[in-house]
C-alpha cells in the first residue's frame, strides 16, 4: 500500500514539467524514509552514519551507497522472491560476485527510460527504424541494458527494426541490409548498442569496405564503453570512425551512461566535442564528491559521481559511484573509472592482487 | 638553494646536445619541481650500450671487487652526508617528487644507505660466494677444478615504482659482478639513480663511464628492444603485465629476471599481548604499516592475531589504530589522487560491510583499521595506511590461509618467541613466504637478503670452470714436464 503510493508519487513526479527544488526534496525524503523503514541493510548503513528519517533535512543529506555494496548486500525493499527483474552487473570485479538491482514493478523504470528517451534522444521524432547491436532480454534476462534497448525498440521503433545479435555474434549482413535500405529510401535510421558491438560492427565493416552514408535525420546511441571486449580507442577515434563509416555527423552520435544500480540514464548532445557534457532528467541529480568525505568538492574539480535517482525507489537512492567526472554548468563531464589504483611502489592494489591471485 | 629544475638521466657517450629532453612537473603547485627526462632514441640507446659495454671491459672487468666495493662505500659515504650537494638534493626533491612525507624519506634513505657501505658489501658478496675472489680470477672449486664467476657485459635494469633509492639495489649488485650497467628509471621517480651514478662516477672516475641512467616515454618501444637487444641479462621490476610486455620482447637465447609485484602480512602471536608488550607490538606494526605509506612489497597488507593473549586481537586492533594516529602526527600520509580516494572509499566501505567487521579511523582521515572478528580472508588492503586486523584461533593457522597465494608472497613480519618463530617459519617457506622478520622491520630488508628468495648476485654470473682433469692433462704438456 505504502508502497503502491510512493509508486504513484513518483510516476506523477517524472511526468511533470519542471517541477520545483521543493518537490524534488521532499519526494527523496519520502523515498528515504520508505528505504529507510524497509531496506535492512541500507538502514543500518544510514545510522551508522547518524542519518535518519528524522536528521535528513535534505536530499544531499541522504547517505551515499557505494556500487560495491550492491553485489555482498541484498539491498532492497521488496522481498527478493517479489521482483519482476532482477538486473545484474557483469561482474568483473570483486572476485566475479555480481551486483544486483531488484525491481518488485518496472513501472518506475520504464517511465524514467521514456520520458528521458523521448526527450534527449527521439528529440520531438516518434518512430524511427532501429537496428539494436545487442542481445534481447531473452537472451540476458539479467541485462538492464538489454531491457532498456528492448523497451527502445517496442515504443519508438518502426515494424522494420530489429536486434542484430545473433546466438554468438553479429548478423553483419541484416546490418548492412538494414544501412543500405536506409540509403536508397531515405528514412532516418538509427543505431543502438553497447560501445564495444560498434567497433566490432565498424571493424567488421571495413574489413569488407563498406561505407555509409545514411539519411539526415539518423542518430547513433553508444553505451558502456569498450570494456576490454574490444579494441580500446580513444573516444575521438571511436566517434571519428563511426561518424565515417556510418555517415552520421558526430554531433549525432549519443552516448548513453547508465548504471545497472541506477533507474535513470544520462546523456549527451553529441558528441562533436570529446568527452562530452552528460546530464539527467528533473528526477536525479548528481554530485562530484571527494569519495572519503563524500562532500561536494569545488566546482572545476575532479571528484566522484554520487547520484540520487528517485526512480530507484526500490534499492537505494543515492549511489557513490567509482566513476570520476568534473561538473559543469550543464551536468557534468564524466573522465572515467577513479577506481583501479595502482600501487605506486612494488606493493599490489586491490584489482592488481584480484587480477594476479586469479591467475596464480 | 637547490634548483627547482633537475635534469634526470645519466647518459656517458652520448652528446648531450644531441638529446631531446621533456619537461614533467611534480609536487603541489606551490613547490613545483620541474624535472627533465631524456627522451631518447632506438639509435642512442644502442650508442650508449656499445660504449658502456666497451669502458666496462676496460675499466670495470679489469678492476678487483675489492676496489669495486671501495668505490661504491665511497659514493655512499658521500651520500650518507647530509651536508653533501647530492644528498641535499635527495632529502629536499625526493619527497616533492614521491609526495611521501619528507622527514620519513630522509630518515628512510639513511638506513637504507647504511646497507651499502663497505662491511655491508662484504656481507653481500659471502652471501653469494663462499670465495668473493671467484669475481677477480679462477678459484678452486670444492668439487674439484676451479672457476670463476662473469658477470654480464651489458645488464638492462628496467625499474618500476616510486620507492626512494630501490634502483639501488640492482645497480650495486650489477657493479659488484663487473656489468656494464644500463637502467631505465620510471617517471614516478626518475631522479635517484642517475644522482647516484653521478656521484660514483665523482669518487671513482674509472667507473664514469661503465653505467647509464636513461628514460623513454612510456609504451615507446622502440628504444626499450634496443636495450633489450643489446642487454647480455634483462632485470625488470614491475606489474605482471609490464613483466610479460617486456619478457615478450627478450630474444630467447637471452635470460629474464623478473621482480614482480607481492604483498606480505604480519603475524602477532598471544604471547606479545600481554599488558606490557601489546603495545609495542601494536606500535612496530603501525611503523610497518606508516613506513612510504605501504607502497612497497615487503609492507603489510593485514595483520594475524592470536586469540588467548590477555589483550584481544580486537583490543589489539584499537592499539594499532592509537598508534597510526600518532605517526600521522609525525609524519603525515602523502596526498592521494582521486584514483586511490575511491579506491580507499571503496575498501573501507568493503570491509565495514562484512559480517563481522568493524573500520576505525574517520572516514576522511590519512589512515584505516579495519577489524574483521569472522571473516579471515586474505586480502589486499587499500596501501595508504589501511590495514585489515583479523584474528585467528593460532598462528598456525594462517599458513592454509595465505597457502592460495603462493606467487604473490613475500614478508611475514612476525612477533613470536623462538620455538614459535621457527616452527612458523618452516610452514611459511614452503606455501611460498620468503623472508621473515620482526615487526618494525619489514620495510628494511637487511644488507645481502635474498630478494624474493633468490640470489642476488649468483643469478647475475655465469660460472665459467676448468674441468679438474684439465690441469692434469695440462701437466702433461708443461715444458718442464719430466
Amino acid at each position: 500500500m505504502e508502497c503502491d503510493l510512493l509508486i504513484a508519487d513518483l510516476l506523477k513526479f517524472i511526468a511533470a514539467d519542471e517541477p520545483s527544488d521543493a518537490a524534488f526534496d521532499t519526494l527523496a525524503q519520502h523515498v528515504f524514509a520508505y528505504q529507510f523503514a524497509n531496506n535492512q541493510p541500507f538502514a543500518k548503513f544510514s545510522k551508522a552514519r547518524g542519518k535518519t528519517p528524522r536528521t535528513v533535512k535534505t536530499w544531499v543529506d541522504i547517505p551515499a551507497v557505494p556500487i560495491n555494496a550492491f553485489k555482498t548486500l541484498d539491498l532492497t525493499c521488496c522481498l527478493p522472491s517479489d521482483s519482476v527483474a532482477v538486473f545484474m552487473t557483469s561482474g568483473t570485479t570483486l572476485g566475479g560476485l555480481r551486483g544486483k538491482n531488484h525491481h518488485p514493478t518496472l513501472s518506475v523504470y520504464n517511465a524514467s527510460m521514456r520520458r528521458n528517451f523521448a526527450e534527449r534522444v527521439m528529440l520531438g521524432q516518434d518512430k524511427i527504424d532501429m537496428g539494436i547491436l545487442f542481445p534481447t532480454p531473452q537472451m540476458m534476462p539479467n541485462s538492464s541494458l538489454a531491457h532498456y534497448l528492448n523497451l527502445a525498440v517496442q515504443t519508438f521503433a518502426t515494424p522494420e527494426s530489429s536486434h542484430l545479435i545473433g546466438e554468438d555474434s553479429i548478423n553483419i549482413d541484416r546490418l548492412i541490409a538494414q544501412l543500405t535500405r536506409a540509403e536508397t529510401t531515405g528514412q532516418p535510421y538509427a543505431l543502438l548498442g553497447a560501445s564495444f558491438s560498434l567497433v566490432h560492427a565498424l571493424d567488421e565493416l571495413q574489413r569488407r569496405g563498406k561505407t555509409f552514408c545514411l539519411p539526415a535525420g539518423s542518430w547513433i546511441l553508444d553505451t558502456g564503453g569498450f570494456k576490454g571486449q574490444s579494441r580500446e580507442l580513444e573516444l575521438d577515434e571511436f566517434y571519428d570512425a563511426l561518424s565515417h563509416t556510418l555517415g552520421v555527423p558526430r554531433a549525432q552520435c549519443i552516448n548513453m551512461y547508465g548504471m545497472t544500480e541506477l533507474s535513470t540514464q544520462f546523456y549527451d548532445r553529441g558528441n562533436d566535442v570529446c568527452p562530452s557534457v552528460k546530464s539527467g532528467p528533473h528526477w536525479i541529480r548528481t554530485r562530484v564528491v571527494n569519495p572519503l568525505t563524500g562532500v561536494a568538492v569545488a566546482k572545476g574539480e575532479t571528484g566522484v559521481l554520487a547520484h540520487t535517482d528517485l526512480a530507484n525507489f526500490n534499492s537505494v537512492m543515492t549511489l557513490l559511484t567509482e566513476d570520476s567526472g568534473i561538473a559543469t554548468d550543464a551536468g557534468f563531464v564524466l573522465l572515467g573509472r577513479a577506481a583501479g589504483a595502482q600501487a605506486q611502489g612494488c606493493s599490489m592494489a586491490v584489482d592488481e592482487f584480484l587480477k594476479a591471485a586469479a591467475i596464480s | 638553494m637547490i634548483q627547482m629544475t633537475q635534469r634526470a638521466g645519466y647518459l656517458p657517450g652520448l652528446d648531450p646536445d644531441s638529446v631531446q629532453w621533456e619537461l614533467k612537473s611534480y609536487g603541489p603547485a606551490d613547490a613545483t619541481l620541474s624535472v627533465l627526462l631524456p627522451v631518447l632514441q632506438r639509435s642512442q640507446i644502442a650508442t650508449m650500450a656499445q660504449h658502456v659495454r666497451r669502458q666496462s671491459a676496460i675499466h670495470l672487468k679489469t678492476m678487483p671487487v675489492s676496489q669495486i666495493v671501495d668505490a661504491i662505500d665511497r659514493a655512499i659515504a658521500r651520500l650518507l652526508d647530509r651536508n653533501d650537494p647530492y644528498r641535499r638534493k635527495m632529502d629536499a626533491l625526493l619527497p616533492i617528487i614521491t609526495g611521501y612525507d619528507p622527514e620519513m624519506v630522509q630518515l628512510g634513505l639513511t638506513g637504507y644507505l647504511k646497507t651499502f657501505r663497505k662491511p655491508q658489501l662484504q656481507r653481500f658478496l659471502a652471501e653469494d660466494f663462499a670465495n668473493p675472489a671467484i669475481l677477480d680470477s679462477f678459484q678452486p672449486l670444492t668439487k674439484g677444478g676451479f672457476g670463476q664467476a662473469f658477470g654480464p657485459d651489458v645488464l638492462a635494469h628496467i625499474w618500476a615504482g616510486n620507492v626512494p633509492g630501490l634502483p639501488m639495489w640492482s645497480l650495486v649488485a650489477g657493479l659488484l659482478v663487473k656489468a656494464g650497467n644500463i637502467g631505465k628509471v620510471p617517471s614516478a621517480e626518475p631522479l635517484f639513480a642517475g644522482w647516484f651514478a653521478q656521484v660514483l662516477g665523482e669518487v671513482e672516475p674509472a667507473l664514469a663511464e661503465c653505467l647509464a641512467i636513461v628514460w623513454w616515454r612510456g609504451g615507446d618501444i622502440a628504444p626499450e628492444t634496443a636495450l633489450l637487444q643489446q642487454a647480455d641479462l634483462v632485470l625488470g621490476y614491475g606489474n605482471n603485465e609490464s613483466l610479460s610486455a617486456i619478457k615478450s620482447r627478450i630474444p630467447c637465447t637471452k635470460r629474464f629476471l623478473s621482480y614482480g609485484h607481492k604483498v606480505s602480512f604480519a603475524m602477532v602471536s598471544a604471547t606479545s599481548l600481554d599488558a606490557d608488550k601489546a603495545s609495542a607490538t601494536a606500535r612496530l606494526t603501525a611503523y610497518d604499516v606508516a613506513r612510504y605509506d605501504q607502497q612497497g612489497c615487503y609492507s603489510p597488507h593485514m595483520v594475524f592475531v592470536e586469540h588467548g593473549g590477555s589483550v584481544t586481537p580486537q583490543r589489539f586492533a584499537q592499539f594499532v589504530a592509537h598508534e597510526l594516529a600518532a605517526f600521522d602526527q609525525k609524519f603525515p600520509r602523502r596526498s592521494l589522487n582521486i584514483a586511490e580516494a575511491s579506491g580507499l572509499a571503496t575498501w573501507r566501505h568493503t570491509e565495514e560491510m562484512t559480517a563481522g567487521g568493524q573500520v576505525f579511523g574517520e572516514a576522511s582521515g590519512a589512515w584505516s583499521v579495519s577489524y574483521q572478528s569472522e571473516d579471515q580472508s586474505f586480502l589486499a588492503s587499500s596501501l595508504n595506511r589501511t590495514i585489515r586486523v583479523v584474528s585467528v584461533q593460532a598462528l598456525a593457522d594462517v599458513t592454509a590461509i595465505v597457502a592460495p597465494f603462493k606467487a604473490l608472497l613475500q614478508t611475514a613480519g612476525i612477533a613470536a618467541p623462538p620455538t614459535e618463530l621457527f616452527s612458523l617459519a618452516a610452514a611459511l617457506g614452503a606455501v611460498g613466504v620468503t623472508r621473515i622478520c620482526a615487526l618494525g622491520d619489514m620495510t628494511t630488508p637487511e644488507a645481502g637478503w635474498h630478494h624474493d628468495g633468490r640470489f642476488n648476485l649468483l643469478d647475475l654470473v655465469a660460472i665459467t670452470e676448468i674441468d679438474a682433469r684439465a690441469e692434469s692433462a695440462a701437466d702433461r704438456l708443461a715444458p718442464y714436464v719430466d
